[in-house]
């Protein structure tokens, strides 16, 4: 109570010699002084205007005192009501400091301060206020964190104190930030509308989702209903037609009802609770309740009530129709100046057509690696499958055997980098030999028999599956990608690319020339070929076809062991990871054309971008993508049986 | 020449409807409603539902042993049946629920209202409350019960046709089976597919205006109507696989081309019996799912079809009892080791839990099954069979690829 008295005293005396003092000595104290009271209020609601006050001063100290103020280390002097810095010496003892020249004034005893504690909420307007002057802070980093909090929420006063930063500007980067930011808050908050439309027209070709997000509150406007013409100095957006799509017929109504300006119209539910209120005897104006169970009885009752004048009448739909051509609605401006907002909307739909050509382009490359990933799923097959003739349903968990020894790496080998670098070879060498081992025990026994190989191969395939569940449990796992693989190359705020999917996109075409290689130029190749078209006649020119038939099979799995590594990093590794991906395999290569690599890339490019294509008509539902483009693959294959390239003549088999 | 009936020819079908008729009556006396009680409800529902099983790995072994498509979409057309009918039965059920709740307000309620009630508590769980134009019948069970045979059997009509007519065979045909099941499921899965997304259908087991009647004796019902299903399925399978026409069905699977060149329409015979068989496979389901109570899309996926072909293959495929063997032993054995009741093995070091082992125990002995018993289960019966026969020592009847080998044959 002593303290408030005080606290007022001393302002009153101040407040009578401040104005002159304030000007000839410069000094913050005389401000402070006059905004004591909401300083020791200390609310977030009442205290802006202090803060202004201080911030517009344009003295040299407002910023330290703003800062001094935000960092709690403002004392109030019990004894005279003047503000100080103060410093702790121990509980009892604080070291003050004048405000304005920094000047230390010795110790005081803390009985006789009072410590002023801004709460978040004001050290955040304090925050505000400091960004103009933080933006020709000598600090860069201050003035980095300025441009980012002014940034995030920009403000008229923010624009003249950045206007004058920019000129003592020298880091180019931030400069660069500067510039943009001020183009920014002219659109927005200019006073002279010729300049505002001039920084909109310069920005028209920003596809920046900060230009967009400035643009659009400059267009935001609010449906208006008029008696009669609507007035000129309104900025109009355009008049709505009730009935139409942007304004159905009974929301325009229901604008007039809460307006005022028409009765009621009353909705089934209202009648009915009309009629609930008047029931008598079983009755109601003369009609059974029991006989109340269609809209026509019940639209009798209420008429025979409204006869009666027990309820209000309602309204025809003629009435209605009325009553609204009376009428006029409009959307409204926010913006009063009509320039301003043609331009703004000429500008938006210049930078739409700039975002749509760059979302063509990013959902091109989204649409590449997903057919990558396809790819690479589906190269080992293409092997096993296409050259072999084997169909191994067991494929896709051999897939999640190469994620999980990719996995497995990772908790023995430090370093994501060191571990991606032994799991690949070791991938391929654990795949390898499991697919060698089923080539052995399972799959020689059944050449000749394909459908008997699917059923074998899919037995070992819910064997592997539920063995992948039983070690490593049914939760995902995850396969930390080497951090030069984190994050994407972004060209701007509408395309970019995550850096794994360029890598995924590279080593699909590594497999692509590894295969071309191996099948081409090696001997191995040359031996594979030769088995599978004339198994006999490879066999009496001294190949051993079990011997080749073993090796082809265990290399078509080890690149599926790879790609299991790959599209660990990609996905989460579960039991499930190549079950998902078996019947997209499949049908990459059997719509590419089986027995030819080419034939499964540009399967896989077709259903990559199909899936994609299909995706962007409509974004939110991947599954619907999938189930469109399985239906597709299925017509596809009644023009092109034998898939894209098809193998003519003898190589063709059957 | 006189053609003997049909039983003559096939005495397995005089011994198979004496055992199911024997199997019927036996879980009859010992069940809770009309015998001893010795069978809890739940039980004879497991055999009831395994009984249709049955009926669906008949099917397939139609359209696989016999006219070897190795089909991966039978378990969907299952599925769609059991969709049909349980789109009446949530109907109706909830329209009793409904109207119930709906009676104790002081004005009685509209037709209409009382349909868009129905709506808002059946697809309240996916956000929506308008009836899809697919429940258009739902209200009716004579309708839907046409829609459980024509749904399946149209699917597979319009599917059968593109494949076939493009010739489209062997493991080619498999896959593509299996992308139109992923395809089906993927589709339910969806919120909007109007099938309440993976929600599914829930509530099959109470049947509209048999509120009254307890589950024990309904369980009982719809056991003797699988049982009947079951028989009846049998018999028009034998009848169908028995005549010229199952003889071309079995050429086209020794040797598709040598059948077409002979002048048969090779691709009608083959759209034929999938169509059948996918509307045998319909009625099964819809006899299945109002005794499991709850149908969702995941019961459709890719691999509930290759189990069915798992269930057939280890059976014997190309003999119809040798489905039903199949179906039965392979169902209720992983019933009983998945269910938690199968001992665990101690092995000192290591405790096989079959909960966990099971279905690499299935794996391993299917692929055991494929490569050294091609003739399942059901071959055992030849063991006896075969001591009168000629010994061709197991060579291929014909020279395309995976022609059948002799001792598969003649079935």
């Amino acid at each position: 109570m002593l303290r408030v008295l005080f606290a007022s005293l001393a302002f009153l005396c101040l407040a009578l010699t401040a104005p002159a003092r304030a000007q000839d000595e410069g000094s913050i104290q005389p401000i402070l002084q006059e905004q004591s009271e909401l300083i020791q209020e200390s609310s977030r609601r009442t205290i802006q205007p202090a803060i202004d006050a201080i911030a517009a001063s344009g003295l040299s100290q407002a910023q330290t005192v703003l800062e001094t103020w935000q960092a709690k280390d403002m004392w109030l002097r019990l004894t005279d009501g003047q503000y100080f810095r103060a410093e702790r010496i121990n509980r009892e003892t604080y070291r003050l400091f004048d405000l304005d020249t920094g000047e230390d004034l010795g110790e005081f005893p803390a009985d006789d301060l009072d410590q002023i504690k801004p709460n978040s909420g004001i050290r955040g307007l304090i925050a505000v206020a400091l960004v103009q002057f933080q933006l020709s802070d000598p600090d860069p980093e201050n003035r980095r964190a300025a441009l980012q909090s002014l940034e995030r929420d920009p403000n008229e006063d923010a624009l003249a104190p950045l206007r004058n930063s920019i000129e003592g500007e020298t880091d180019p980067d931030l400069l660069a930030k500067k510039q943009r930011l001020e183009r920014l808050l002219t659109m927005a908050y200019d006073r002279d509308p010729e300049a505002r439309i001039a920084a909109i027209e310069e920005m028209s070709e920003d596809t920046g989702v900060d230009v967009r997000a400035t643009l659009n509150p400059i267009l935001s406007t609010r449906l208006r209903v008029f008696n009669g013409a609507p007035p000129d100095s309104l900025n109009i957006a355009r008049t709505l037609t009730p009935g139409s799509d942007a304004l159905p017929r009974a929301e325009a109504y229901e604008m007039l009802v809460s307006a005022g300006d028409a009765p009621s119209r009353l909705g089934p539910d209202a009648i009915k609770d009309t009629l609930a209120q008047n029931i008598t005897d079983g009755e109601v104006a003369g009609i059974q309740v029991h006989n109340l169970n269609t809209q026509e009885t019940r639209r009798t009752a209420y008429d025979r009530l409204v006869a009666d004048g027990i309820a209000p009448p309602v309204p025809t739909e003629a009435e209605v129709d009325a009553t609204l051509a009376q009428y006029i609605f409009a959307e409204v401006y926010d913006e009063p100046n009509a320039a301003v907002t043609t331009a703004a909307q000429a500008a938006l739909d210049s930078i739409a057509t700039r975002v749509a050509v760059g979302q063509a382009v990013d959902l091109t490359l989204d649409a590449l690696s997903l057919a990558s990933i396809y790819f690479l799923a589906a190269i080992g097959l293409a092997i096993t499958f296409g050259v072999m003739g084997v169909i191994n349903m067991a494929h896709g968990e051999f897939i999640m055997m190469g994620a999980y020894t990719g996995y497995v790496v990772q908790q023995f080998v430090p370093g994501p980098t060191a571990s991606i670098l032994v799991a690949i070879p070791l991938a391929f060498a654990v795949t390898f030999g499991a697919g060698v081992a089923m080539e052995r025990l399972v799959i020689r026994f059944l050449y000749n028999r394909p459908l008997e190989t699917l059923l074998a191969t899919f037995g070992i395939s819910i064997a592997l599956q539920q063995l992948a569940k039983n070690i490593f449990g049914t939760q995902a796992r995850p396969l930390t990608s080497p951090d030069w693989l984190d994050g994407a190359w972004v060209l701007n705020d509408v395309v970019s690319i995550s850096y794994i999917r360029i890598a995924i996109f590279a080593l699909a075409l590594i497999f692509l020339a590894l295969f071309l290689y191996i099948m081409n130029r090696t001997r191995l190749g040359l031996e594979t070929r030769a088995v599978t078209q004339n198994r006999r006649m490879a066999a009496s020119m001294g190949i051993n076809p079990d011997r080749v038939n073993m090796l082809t099979f265990g290399l078509g799995s080890g690149i599926a062991g790879i790609a299991g590594v790959a599209i660990g990093l990609w996905a989460k590794v579960t039991s499930e990871l190549g079950q998902d991906y078996i019947v997209q395999s499949f049908m990459t290569v059997v719509v590419g054309g089986v027995g030819n690599i080419w034939g499964t890339l540009l399967g896989a490019t077709m259903i990559g971008f199909l899936q994609k294509g299909i995706e962007w008509f409509n974004p939110s539902n991947t599954l619907a993508a999938q189930t469109y483009m399985i239906i597709f693959i299925i017509i596809f294959i009644q023009f092109r049986p034998r898939g894209i390239i098809a193998l003519r003549g003898r190589a063709a088999g059957d | 020449m006189q053609r003997r009936p049909l039983v003559a020819r096939h005495p397995s079908i005089l011994i198979f409807l004496a055992l199911l008729a024997l199997f019927t009556l036996g879980v009859t006396l010992l069940s809770e409603a009309y015998g001893t009680g010795y069978l809890s409800t739940s039980f004879v529902k497991t055999l009831g539902k395994t009984l249709c099983l049955c009926l669906v790995a008949v099917a397939m072994d139609l359209v696989w042993g016999y006219a070897g498509i190795l089909s991966l979409g039978h378990f969907a057309f299952f599925g769609l049946g059991g969709y049909m009918i349980g789109m009446w039965l949530m109907y109706e059920r909830t329209r009793d629920i409904v109207a119930g709740s709906m009676a104790e307000a002081a004005i009685p309620p509209t037709e209409q209202e009382i349909v868009d009630a129905i709506g808002t508590q059946i697809f309240g769980v996916v956000g929506a409350s308008e009836f899809p134009a697919i429940w258009a019948f739902a209200d009716s069970l004579l309708l839907q019960l046409v829609l459980v045979v024509a749904v399946p059997g149209l699917l597979a009509l319009v599917f059968g046709w593109l494949a076939f007519r493009s010739r489209v065979t062997g493991v080619y045909l498999s896959i593509l089976t299996q992308a139109m099941t992923l395809a089906l499921a993927l589709y339910l899965f969806q919120n909007d597919s109007g099938l309440r997304g993976n929600n599914g259908l829930s509530g099959l087991q109470n049947i509209p205006g048999l509120t009254d009647v307890p589950q024990s004796h309904v369980s009982m019902w719809f056991l003797w109507a699988s049982a009947a299903a079951l028989a009846l399925g049998y018999v028009l399978s034998a009848w169908i696989v028995s005549g010229k026409f199952g003889s071309v069905l079995r050429g086209i699977r020794d040797n598709e081309a040598r059948v077409r060149f002979l002048g048969y329409p090779v691709e009608q015979y083959k759209l034929m019996i999938f169509t059948v068989t996918a509307m045998i496979a319909g009625i099964a389901g819809a006899l299945y799912y109002p005794q499991a109570g709850i149908i969702n899309p995941a019961e459709i996926a890719p691999i509930a079809s290759i189990y069915l072909a798992v269930w057939v293959a280890i059976g014997g495929r190309g003999r119809l009892y040798g489905a039903v063997i199949g179906a039965a032993f392979v169902s209720l054995v992983s019933s009983w080791f998945t269910g938690g009741q199968a001992p665990d093995v101690n092995l000192g070091f290591y405790t096989i839990s079959w909960v966990d082992w099971w279905l690499i125990l299935l794996g391993l002995s299917f692929v055991a099954v494929t490569i050294f018993a091609p003739r399942g289960i059901g071959g055992l019966v030849d063991l006896i069979a075969d001591a009168r026969r000629p010994d061709r020592h197991g060579a291929d009847l014909g020279p395309d690829q995976g022609a059948l080998r002799e001792k598969e044959a003649d079935r």
